[in-house]
C-alpha cells in the first residue's frame, strides 16, 4: 500500500493506539448503573391498571408441573417462613435482599409473599430498575393455599365445572395438598343451615385434614 | 440480545429474531472474507505461521467489550440484559480441549466449518456431519454426564468479579493483553514463516 507507507503509523497501529487509549480512559468509568432507579410513573401505572403484571397460582402450578425453567420465583418472607414452607422451585430471597440477589433484567421473575404488600413493594423495586419480567403471584402465598393446595368446590357444579374441579384436584394433590371433594360440596348444599351462611372470607377455605405445617401457615395471617 | 434497540422496545421478540438472522449472516461473511471458510487458514494457526484466527478473534473480543462498555457508560446498553453463561469451570476446561483437538483434527470449528460448507467446500459439509453426529452422543449421554456437565459452578462469573478488580481496569488489562499477542503474533509469524522451498 503505497498510501500507507507514506503514513507515520500503519492502520493497525492507529487502531491499536485507539483501543489503547480508550482502554485508559475505561478507568475512569463504570458501566453498571448501580441501584439507583428511573421510574416512569406513567407506564407503571397502565402496567398495574391493566392487570399485566399478575400470574395467577393455578398458571404457576401449571408452569410448575409442566417442569418449566423459564421463570425465577421468588419467596420474600422471612427464612423461617421459607423453611417451613415454600412453594415447589422458589429461591429464598428476604425482600431486604432483593435489590443485590443476583436476576436477570430478561428473566420472567415471580414474586410472593404472604399477601401481596410485599410483593407488591418488591415488583415496584424490580420495575423501577428496569426488570422488565417482574410478576405478582396473585394473592400471594394465601391465593396459592385456596386456589391450589386446598380449592374448595364449587356449591351446585354443572358437568364442566365438574370436570374442571376434578382437575384441579389433580393439581392439589401433586402439590401435596388436600382439596375437598366435590360430594362434599353437594352434601354441604343438601344442609340448608350451611347454603345460606356465607362464610367470612378467612374461613372461605375449609379446614381439611392438613399436615400441621401447612395448617400453620393457614393460620399466619400477619405481615404479608 | 440485540442490545441495545431491544432495550427500547424498537421491534419485539420475532423481529428480534429477524436481526439474528442478519447478524448471523454478517458474522459468517466476515469469516469468510477473513478467509476462516479455508482449513488450511484455519490450522496455519496450528503451526504458528499464521496467527489470522488468533488476531482476529482477539479483535473481535476487543471491540466488543470496548464497545459494550462505553455504550453502557453512556447509559445506551443495558448490560445487565447481556445473557451470561455459567461457569462451570471443570467441564469448560474439559469442553475446551474437545474443541480443540476437533478443531485440529478436523480443520474447522463449528462456524468456520458453516462458512466452509456454504461455500461449497465438501470437508465443511463432512464436518458438519460430524458435529451433528456429536451432538447427537452428547444429548442421547448426558443423564450420563450430567453431574460432571453441571459440576464447578461458579454462578455467572465475570473477570471484574472473580479477581476483584474495578471494571475499567479489567478494560484495559484486556486492551494491553490483546495488543502484547498482537506483537508477539507478528513475532510468532515471522520466525516460523514457511520458508520459500516449502511452498
Amino acid at each position: 500500500m503505497p498510501t500507507a507507507a507514506k503514513r507515520r503509523f500503519s492502520t493497525n497501529q492507529i487502531l491499536g493506539f485507539a483501543a489503547l487509549g480508550l482502554g485508559v480512559l475505561a478507568l475512569a468509568g463504570n458501566p453498571y448503573q448501580g441501584h439507583s432507579v428511573h421510574v416512569d410513573a406513567k407506564e407503571l401505572a397502565t402496567i398495574v391498571g391493566t392487570e399485566v403484571d399478575h400470574v395467577t397460582p393455578k398458571e404457576l402450578a401449571d408452569w410448575i408441573i409442566r417442569g418449566a425453567t423459564d421463570y425465577r420465583l421468588i419467596d420474600l418472607r422471612r427464612p423461617e417462613e421459607y423453611a417451613q414452607y415454600h412453594i415447589p422451585t422458589a429461591e429464598e430471597v428476604p425482600i431486604a435482599r432483593l435489590p443485590d440477589y443476583p436476576l436477570g433484567r430478561n428473566e420472567k421473575i415471580v414474586l410472593y409473599s404472604e399477601g401481596g404488600i410485599h410483593s407488591a413493594q418488591a415488583w415496584f423495586l424490580l420495575k423501577a430498575q428496569r426488570f422488565a419480567g417482574a410478576y405478582i403471584l396473585l394473592g400471594g402465598l394465601e391465593g396459592w393455599n385456596d386456589e391450589v393446595l386446598y380449592p374448595t368446590p364449587p356449591l351446585h357444579p354443572s358437568p364442566q365445572e365438574a370436570a374442571a374441579f376434578e382437575r384441579t384436584m389433580q393439581v392439589s394433590r401433586f402439590f401435596g395438598g388436600a382439596p375437598r371433594a366435590l360430594t362434599d360440596s353437594t352434601a354441604r348444599a343438601a344442609n340448608p343451615t350451611l347454603a345460606l351462611t356465607p362464610a367470612p372470607p378467612v374461613t372461605r377455605v375449609p379446614a381439611p385434614p392438613v399436615s400441621p405445617v401447612a395448617r400453620q401457615k393457614k393460620a399466619k395471617k400477619e405481615g404479608c | 440480545m440485540n442490545a441495545p434497540f431491544h432495550k427500547f422496545g424498537a421491534f419485539g421478540d420475532e423481529a428480534s429474531l429477524v436481526v439474528a438472522f442478519v447478524i448471523g449472516i454478517g458474522f459468517g461473511f466476515f469469516l469468510e472474507r477473513a478467509g476462516f471458510g479455508s482449513a488450511r487458514k484455519l490450522t496455519s494457526q496450528f503451526y504458528l505461521d499464521d496467527l489470522a484466527v488468533f488476531k482476529v478473534m482477539f479483535t473481535a473480543i476487543v471491540t466488543a467489550m470496548l464497545g459494550l462498555f462505553y455504550l453502557s457508560w453512556l447509559g445506551i446498553v443495558d448490560l445487565s440484559l447481556v445473557d451470561l453463561v455459567t461457569t462451570n469451570l471443570w467441564p469448560q476446561i474439559a469442553g475446551g480441549l474437545l474443541l480443540g483437538f476437533g478443531f485440529v483434527i478436523g480443520g474447522y470449528c463449528p462456524g468456520t466449518s458453516m462458512v466452509a460448507a456454504v461455500t461449497g467446500r465438501i470437508d465443511g459439509l463432512i464436518f458438519i456431519l460430524g458435529v451433528t453426529a456429536g451432538v447427537w452422543v452428547f444429548g442421547e449421554s448426558f443423564p450420563l454426564l450430567k453431574g460432571f456437565y453441571e459440576s464447578g459452578d461458579f454462578g455467572k462469573l465475570t473477570l471484574p468479579q472473580a479477581f476483584h478488580l474495578p471494571y475499567g481496569l479489567v478494560v484495559l488489562l484486556v486492551v494491553l493483553m490483546a495488543l502484547g499477542g498482537f506483537m508477539g503474533a507478528g513475532w510468532v509469524e515471522r520466525r516460523f514463516a514457511p520458508r520459500p522451498e516449502e511452498g
